[in-house]
């Protein structure tokens, strides 16, 4: 270092155009040069084969599970299952890989000093780290059910399915219908994004942010099969992820849908409000 | 270049539970000067400087910066403002060149060329392409001055620069900080080491318990200085503790190590260091304990300072 040349040169500058833009490309450039987050779009991608060929060769289908009963025989059914286990702990899991990380991990690496001193403001940072994680929940899931559907009906074959109200459901239609079921759960995946992004804000801690969500669900779903919990059931986000129930019936029927929907956005609203208004009124003491 | 103050801090106060770090102090940096914060830690020094870059806000007081405040102008008050509190911290996944790069983007971009520029300023050009997690803290701290000088700074702001660098690391460097500021940049230096700031800056305030202890320049300090201790070992040091008692305004004691620490005034001591050799006591080791701006330090941190010494800002 002393024997390298002078100070590059200075000048006075007006203040740079750095705000939400420039967060989100940092945030991306950052996720993208992470493995985890590799891995985890590639086990999206290729998990779903091992586990449909597992299910598909069962000799006795899980016919006591919504879609079970035909599951070895019709790779719609059998894509449907599959959803249905997702949607218990799987979902939650993935989007919290990240949604509950991307905060806390500043705390870990001690960079929110390195940061902050630049030229983009915390609402810019709130804003990039929140669609960055909302928009990897996002495309993990459709990487997800893209798979798992294609894969199912490779697998299980291509045939008419029965809806759950014992109607035949034609192929082209049912293509539609199942892939509508998967996409629908993106409302409750993006409000389990929020509850991950309040407790990584919150705790500043990786581990707390990436596993809570995951446990958070399965109370949830616990809380909504006990008896007496019936009025608390539809304002819990993981009761819309069964929401896709009212596609595959006859007539269909889309109120479990609409209220899932009303009841994702109110929990990304409050969990993400709340998050802002920690780290806004945050001290960086540390890291 | 406008007249404005670099930084004008005035009754800056902060509390953290039941500690106040920070307590009504007020710093004013002029444009084009090298200025010292020193203190021991927990001195509230950096609790300043994270106010000064908003990563803490205080409770009370008027901080600006090259005339901007943080409840007026956001982030724009880091315009022209570059630093690194503590260690710097990059992404341990990500390469040197790659961390600049991505910080770069937060600064709106940088022009074209500047990041290799700074990367040769601070002699990080053959390791640029290496993880961070891999760099040593000599590295780290290295690229966090890169990093800041890549906001192309008119205030550059380092906290402990040479904090956990080995002899050759903070040789390097206090030469780059020094570089730094004879290239007309304004510095302000935190630091817990008094020959660190005497060697760099013009101006420093000493930080003791979140109050300022002294401020002005290192000329005033440098004339308010006491005379240093000295550390003596004899072949006989009961004999030369015993000579001591001949000699007014000479104080001798013992060191934990068996030898005796002398202080006084320079003449004074060194007639008693002369009696000592001319009563047959041979000298093992005669050293300056610590220099007399570090007796200054210690006094004013450790022991308060009296009310003439004090001054306001």
């Amino acid at each position: 270092m002393s024997t390298t040349t002078s100070a590059p040169h200075r000048k006075t500058v007006a203040a740079p155009r750095a705000g939400f833009g420039s967060a989100l490309g940092f945030e991306l450039r950052k996720l993208r040069s992470q493995m985890r987050t590799k891995a985890v779009l590639v086990g999206a991608l290729i998990a779903p084969i091992p586990i449909a060929l597992a299910i598909h060769s069962q000799g006795n289908p899980p016919k006591d599970t919504l879609f079970g009963r035909y599951a070895t025989t019709n790779g719609f059914s059998l894509a449907l299952l599959i959803l249905g286990y997702a949607g218990q702990w799987v979902l939650p899991l993935l989007t919290a890989i990240v949604a509950g990380d991307i905060f806390a991990s500043e705390d870990h690496h001690g960079t929110w000093k390195t940061i902050l001193t630049r030229s983009v403001s915390r609402s810019s940072f709130f804003a990039a780290k929140a669609v960055t994680a909302m928009g990897f929940a996002v495309a993990v899931l459709v990487v997800l059910a893209a798979s798992t559907t294609v894969f199912s009906v490779l697998i299980g074959g291509q045939s008419p399915l029965i809806g759950l109200t014992g109607q035949l459901i034609p192929v082209h239609e049912a293509w539609r219908l199942v892939s509508a079921s998967w996409l629908s759960t993106i409302p409750p995946t993006i409000a389990f994004t929020g509850v991950a992004v309040l407790l990584s804000v919150w705790s500043r801690n990786v581990a707390v942010g990436v596993a809570t969500p995951v446990v958070i669900g399965m109370v949830m779903q616990l809380i909504g099969s006990m008896g007496g919990a019936e009025t608390l059931r539809p304002y819990l986000p993981t009761t819309a992820y069964e929401a896709w129930h009212g596609f595959l019936a006859a007539p269909a029927f889309a109120g479990p849908f609409i209220t899932g929907l009303i009841t994702s956005a109110v929990w990304t609203a409050l969990t993400l409000g709340i998050s802002w208004t920690i780290l806004r009124r945050r001290d960086i003491t540390g890291g | 270049m406008t007249s404005a103050l670099a930084v004008d801090a005035e009754g800056i106060t902060k509390t953290f539970g039941a500690v106040r770090a920070v307590d009504g102090i007020s710093i004013r940096v002029a444009q084009g000067e090298v200025y010292g914060v020193l203190g021991p830690n927990g001195a509230g020094k950096t609790t300043f400087l994270r106010m000064l870059f908003g990563l803490i806000r205080p409770d009370a007081g008027r901080l600006k910066v090259f005339d901007r405040t943080w409840a007026h102008d956001g982030t724009a008050v880091l315009t022209g403002v570059a630093g690194f509190i503590e260690a710097p911290r990059f992404y341990p996944y990500l390469t040197g060149r790659q961390n600049l790069e991505s910080l770069a983007r937060l600064d709106g971009g940088v022009r074209r060329g500047l990041i290799e520029e700074v990367l040769h300023t601070v002699d990080l050009t053959d390791r640029a392409d290496r993880k961070v997690g891999g760099y040593s803290y000599g590295m780290r701290q290295r690229l966090g001055v890169a990093a800041s000088l890549l906001r192309e700074p008119r205030l550059l702001v380092l906290d402990e620069p040479a904090n956990g660098l080995d002899p050759a690391g903070i040789r390097d460097m206090r030469a780059l900080v020094k570089r730094l500021a004879d290239s007309g940049l304004t510095v302000l230096l935190s630091s817990h080491n008094m020959e660190e700031v005497e060697e760099i800056c013009d101006n420093v305030t000493i930080m003791k318990k979140g109050s300022v202890a002294f401020h002005g320049s290192i000329a005033d300090l440098r004339a308010m200085a006491p005379d240093p201790g000295h550390l003596l070992d004899t072949v006989d040091n009961a004999r030369a503790l015993t000579l001591a008692r001949a000699h007014d305004g000479v104080s001798v004691t013992d060191d934990e190590t068996g030898a005796l620490i002398v202080s006084g005034r320079t003449q004074v001591v060194a007639a008693y260091v002369t009696d000592v050799v001319a009563a047959g006591i041979q000298l093992r080791q005669f050293t300056p304990t610590e220099t007399p701006l570090e007796a200054l330090f210690f006094m004013l941190t450790d022991t308060g300072t009296e009310p003439g010494q004090e001054a306001s800002i």
